[in-house]
């Protein structure tokens, strides 16, 4: 009986997990890149790097958001926030409604 | 640790991913799903070879497997002993050893990639149990290219929300975990009953 609870338990948390997929964004994580964030925000890297105010070091500074933070001294909390207002930003349209 | 991890995935890439399975194969708790669905979002942004990274992924969980299954086989009681306690008691390991032997070559190919926390369990114990290398062997490669190559091109697809779908993989990998016990269970339960009623 448990096993059979813990099956359709299981289930039903994986298809809630999947209506979530569809309707919320991806959170940003200490360790992800920017070009990473960007595309799973649909944004231009250069779009957000610009928001931190980083020189990209090369085509593709695949750095994580923890080392940049080290590398500028500044704290990963800050730099996650900043990156998430440039994204809300960007998700509004000019009329100022939410995409 | 795991932050570490995945972000030396995404700035290294392959070579990364291939030493991060390979000590994961050996035993070590390392989200490897996860990395393998964000070496998937990498190739969707251009930034990885599909084919160096299910290499990469692939060869480096072989190589893993193997060293756990020359450990059990010719590693000795005391090698044995050491690094199954890694797996839990001297029982659990017992017990991992009579699964290898019941479930033999599918049992190697499923651990490979759905139930694969069992993964360097049944290959300790498939040494142990003195399972033919080369079954073990073709079993091993077939389950690892089955799970990189599902994970990975898994990751990308959804490859942006590696997060949500890492989620929902755990959860489906648990729900598979728990439909397993429960035709095992019932599949006792209906022989108990059989053998009560022949009795009778």
């Amino acid at each position: 009986m448990v096993a059979i609870a813990g099956t359709f338990g299981f289930a039903y948390r994986a298809g809630r997990q999947v209506r979530r997929i569809r309707t919320e964004n991806e959170p940003i994580r200490a360790w992800m890149s920017v070009p990473f964030i960007a595309h799973a925000h649909h944004l231009p890297a250069s779009l957000l790097f610009q928001a931190i105010g980083v020189q990209p070091r090369e085509p593709r500074d695949r750095r994580s958001i923890r080392r940049i933070a080290h590398d500028l001294n500044r704290s990963v909390p800050e730099l996650i926030a900043q990156l998430q207002r440039a994204i809300d930003a960007a998700a509004q349209p000019p009329g100022g409604h939410p995409r | 640790m795991n932050d570490q991890l995945l972000a030396a995935v995404s700035q290294y890439g392959a070579p990364a991913l291939f030493g991060i399975v390979a000590i994961a194969a050996i035993g070590v708790p390392l989200p490897i799903t996860l990395l393998l669905i964000v070496a998937g979002s990498m190739i969707s942004q251009g930034a990885m070879n599909p084919w160096w990274a299910i290499g990469a992924a692939s060869a480096g969980s072989i190589l893993g497997d193997q060293a756990g299954y020359a450990i059990g086989r010719w590693g000795g009681p005391a090698v044995v002993e050491k690094i199954g306690g890694l797996f839990g008691s001297r029982a659990s390991l017992r017990a991992a050893q009579a699964k290898a032997k019941a479930w033999g070559g599918p049992g190697i190919y499923i651990t490979r990639w759905l139930l694969s926390p069992l993964g360097p369990c049944i290959n300790l114990a498939s040494g142990m149990a003195g399972y033919p290398w080369h079954r073990f062997l073709f079993w091993d490669i077939l389950g690892e290219l089955t799970g990189a190559a599902l994970y990975i091109s898994l990751g990308r697809f959804f490859s942006d929300r590696v997060m949500a779908l890492y989620s929902v993989l755990g959860d489906l990998t648990w729900a598979a975990v728990a439909l397993l016990a429960a035709v095992i269970l019932g599949f006792q339960l209906v022989a108990r009953l059989r053998r009560h009623t022949a009795g009778c």
